[in-house]
């Protein structure tokens, strides 16, 4: 068995993910070297993926073990990174964080054939479905692989009967009897064979050919007898057809990588506040992106309450304030459970602002409108807020005005119709060193700095630059790199300088001295990283460090503004064509085309976009005669560099806070087939798709005609 | 003595540049015809020294001459010593490592003399080290104490494949190590890996 069940779910014979974690332990301690390139962590660059890595990486560091840490940004990556592991001899262990639950991993394509012999390949990955060979095979280079499993794969007993009985069924009309298949396509039709009598006498030597070599593996035993009760075609049929269900029901999200970690740290006894946190990041990630429904959440959510309310015990004072937090120690780091409005960013921004960029109110009020927008300055006014106290920073708005928000909010918003204006969340203290943040804050904040840090110049408003201020209307660039400068300074005044640098160093320092900024670090070399990559370490540096969260603040608000505003503008124009199953969004100008040729940015447009039109465009009268329905969302957006576009495709939840399977992972797979398009995955994620500008058209065309077409 | 110049002048040159490379905290290249035509200078003044001090009763002049030859040694030293200085100070902080010191570049900008400087300096130092192996290593820094055991690294500069005490460790650039610190302590002296 390679897949672990929850500590929760499995018994004493079935090893679980403490078992796993101990098993890496004990490889490295029993291997010679222990140089950190045996215990290898690779990660996706999403929030989830990088909060695992950090509690991970807080373990093994507990533990005293070495490893090291490998962004990956996608499938071209990891092959790259597959291949200058497979040249380390020392590695034993691979951990994949959010990375290739559905790839076929036992296959020689990936670690089938890694030529270290005690290597073991650890998924922890939330993405669904699963690979059925990874989860249930039985080869030899499957024994490596452990899949680290929310109990969703116990659960998976048909399509494990299903698969095993067609893995060890030669197809008929081959001779050959190799052990894998490439999975990632569903098994085609052409699996059946037309006529299969001729080929049982083949059929049998390779079965007894596999027996011969089988290792004696209960397994084996089993493989035998169904050899003797050999599948009718019927079964077959039905095997291929549970299978090809299991493949093509859309893509899903289970546990999230940071939760699994968590489960371990719970049964090793090792929880603290730090990574109870990064959980629950990992949770409200999953939740504001979209990936899991309101319900999930709530259950998941229940179970990290009662945590925090085990490692943060109630101080003497227990009236918080509703909203806010007070810290009654310079050293509070707690953690508190709230309700959470669906504000973007309400405790670092102004009330209406946050309420204008936030999608919920979005979608209720329709502010891209200006019929809109009077609505909510209508429910500012009723709620008895005066407006410049709204257009008043979080921070100094009156006590009064906070401690009422929700209260009145309660009372007004349902006229509205925003009956879901919060949901339970948590927040974290920051001793005196700086405002609290709650948990959608920082996932934003997060996904912010992984998506634009770097790589993309954006414009950042100055604070003080509000309501007439003295800066008023100006804007600057946003520096991800002040911190690298800052180290560089640290540097210096160390008098750390290595021989070859101290020459630059000093022609840099002086030159600042002159008020000339200099852009780049002496050696230039943290430039030559891909800008991914160092958003990547960004975002996980900003996990520990509070300071460069709040530099990021700004840089997320600008994201908001570019989204409402390429969203508005989307909307105003039309641009939004309604096919009979899709609806289709291209993007081939503006001013923030570069930015949303990014996955990352597209993909929320994507969701704002689907949370905007959720109740207006079922509305609208040309679909008043027919059931409401939301069509799936397909977004394109025209990288002029690369003369590509970026698809994303997001299916669109009738309820806000449902979610549905994303089917165009398979959809968009199936289009290609049809229509030739030359088209690469640039991300983890099925249903981003980068397309040659050329094969747009055609691409869109096959894939709103449709299975059905 | 040349006609053009006052005397003084070139020593007055040599100093502005030691200062130069103090401020600057930059080691430039060792001006060797300054040098030498402030000997010659040197020479020159005591050729018309010469004549006087053999008299009963030196001129003025003399005391002139006197003053201006003890200045330009006085220059000539601060200039070599200054370059010594920072020699012994790249040593030091790239971690007692002499072909970290002695990189094309740097070389190419010291005189052959502070060259086997270096070296025998090396030589003295390492001796001196050899005589506490045992306890303490002299040549590890003392600035920032190592809080602990193992530290996560990011690499700033490649370089290549390592051999430590626990195998071989390929460092890549947009990657992240968790190591033993007294592995790598060097190459984060030296600017490859940086402390995260």
């Amino acid at each position: 068995m390679v897949y672990l069940p929850p500590p929760q779910q499995a018994t004493s014979s079935t090893p679980s993910y403490p078992q796993a974690y101990h098993r890496i332990l004990t490889a490295h301690r029993r291997s010679k070297t222990t140089s950190p390139s045996s215990v290898s962590i690779l990660i996706a660059p999403d929030v989830d993926a990088l909060c695992a890595a950090r509690m991970l990486a807080d373990l093994l560091k507990q533990d005293d073990i070495m490893y090291s840490i490998i962004p990956v940004s996608g499938i071209d990556n990891l092959e790259a990174v597959r291949d200058d592991l497979m040249d380390s001899p020392e590695l034993h262990t691979l951990i994949l964080l959010n990375i290739g639950s559905i790839l076929d991993l036992p296959s020689p394509e990936w670690f089938g054939d890694f030529p270290q012999a005690d290597l073991s390949v650890h998924i922890v990955d939330s993405a669904r479905p699963q690979n059925l060979s990874s989860l249930f095979g039985t080869g030899p280079g499957s024994e490596r692989i452990v899949v680290w499993d929310d109990g969703g794969a116990s659960k998976l007993q048909e399509e494990r009967n299903a698969w095993l009985a067609l893995e060890n069924e030669p197809e008929p009309n081959s001779d050959s009897d190799e052990d894998s298949d490439d999975d990632l396509d569903p098994p085609s039709d052409e699996e059946l064979a037309p006529d299969s009598d001729e080929d049982e006498y083949h059929q049998e030597a390779g079965g007894r050919k596999r027996r011969s070599l089988g290792d004696g593996d209960p397994f084996v035993e089993r493989k035998g007898k169904r050899r003797r009760t050999r599948l009718s075609r019927g079964d077959r049929e039905v095997h291929t057809r549970r299978i090809q269900k299991h493949y093509t029901a859309g893509t899903w999200f289970g546990q999230s990588a940071s939760g699994t970690m968590y489960v371990l740290a719970t049964v090793l006894e090792r929880v603290d506040n730090e990574l109870l946190w990064l959980a629950i990041l990992g949770l409200t990630y999953q939740y504001t992106s979209s990936r899991i429904s309101r319900d999930i959440y709530e259950r998941n959510h229940s179970l990290y309450h009662d945590e925090v309310v085990r490692l943060n015990p109630p101080g003497p004072q227990n009236a918080f304030q509703a909203n806010g937090i007070t810290t009654i120690t310079p050293d509070d780091t707690s953690i508190r459970a709230t309700e959470e409005l669906r504000f973007t960013l309400f405790r670092h921004w102004t009330l209406y602002d946050a309420m204008y960029h936030s999608s919920y109110v979005n979608s209720k009020l329709g502010i891209w409108k200006e019929k809109g927008r009077k609505r909510l300055t209508g429910l500012l006014a009723k709620m008895g807020f005066a407006q410049a106290e709204t257009q008043q920073s979080y921070s100094h708005m009156s006590l009064a005005v906070k401690n009422n928000l929700v209260h009145q909010l309660e009372s007004i918003a349902p006229e509205y119709a925003m009956t879901e204006l919060n949901y339970p969340s948590f927040v974290r203290a920051r001793g005196w060193k700086g405002q609290g943040m709650s948990a959608a804050d920082e996932v934003d904040v997060l996904a912010t700095i992984m998506d634009v840090a770097y790589g993309y110049k954006m414009e950042v408003e100055i604070e003080g630059g509000r309501n007439g201020g003295e800066w008023f209307g100006g804007g600057k660039v946003w520096e991800g790199r002040q911190a690298s400068r800052l180290t560089h300074r640290k540097d210096h005044e160390r008098e750390n300088i290595p021989p070859g640098d101290a020459s630059n160093r000093a022609r840099q320092k002086s030159s600042t001295e002159d008020g000339v900024e200099v852009d780049e670090p002496p050696e230039g070399s943290k430039q030559d990283l891909p800008w991914w990559q160092q958003n990547f370490w960004a975002a996980f540096d900003a996990l520990s460090d509070w300071s460069q969260l709040n530099r990021a603040l700004p840089l997320c608000i600008s994201l908001h503004r570019a989204i409402i505003r390429q969203g508005t503008s989307v909307i105003d124009k039309h641009l939004i064509k309604t096919m009979r199953s899709h609806r289709v969004v291209i993007l081939s100008q503006g001013p923030d085309l570069a930015l949303f040729s990014n996955p990352g940015p597209l993909s929320r447009l994507a969701l704002w976009l689907v949370d905007a039109l959720r109740d207006r465009v079922g509305n609208a009268p040309n679909a008043r005669g027919r059931a409401r329905k939301s069509l799936p969302f397909v977004v394109a957006c025209l990288n002029e560099e690369t003369e590509t576009f970026i698809v994303v495709g997001i299916m669109a939840a009738k309820e806000f806070g449902d979610v549905s399977r994303n089917e165009f992972g398979l959809a968009f797979l199936d289009a290609k087939d049809r229509c030739n398009a030359r088209t690469k995955h640039v991300s983890f994620d099925t249903s981003v798709l980068e397309i040659n500008k050329g094969d747009l058209n055609v691409f869109l065309e096959t894939l709103c005609d449709g299975p059905e077409g | 003595m040349s006609s053009a110049r006052t005397p003084g002048d070139l020593a007055t040159q040599l100093v502005t540049e030691s200062r130069r490379s103090i401020l600057t905290i930059t080691l430039l290249k060792y001006n060797d015809t300054l040098v030498r035509s402030l000997i010659r200078e040197q020479r020159d003044l005591e050729k018309a020294a010469a004549p006087y001090t053999h008299s009963a009763t030196p001129p003025p002049a003399l005391l002139i001459i006197q003053t201006i030859i003890a200045q330009n040694k006085r220059c000539l030293l601060a200039y070599h010593s200054q370059r010594l200085d920072h020699l012994i100070t790249m040593y030091w902080s790239g971690g007692c490592s002499l072909p970290h010191v002695l990189q094309s570049d740097m070389r190419a900008k010291m005189s052959p003399h502070e060259v086997d400087f270096l070296k025998e300096y090396h030589g003295s130092v390492m001796e001196f080290r050899g005589e506490f192996e045992m306890d303490i290593d002299v040549t590890s820094g003392i600035e920032s104490p190592p809080r602990e055991l193992n530290v996560l690294v990011r690499v700033v500069r490649e370089c290549g494949e390592i051999q430590t005490e626990g195998g071989v460790v390929d460092f890549k650039m947009g990657q992240r190590y968790q190591v033993r610190r007294t592995d790598i302590e060097h190459l984060i002296v030296q600017g490859y890996l940086e402390e995260v």
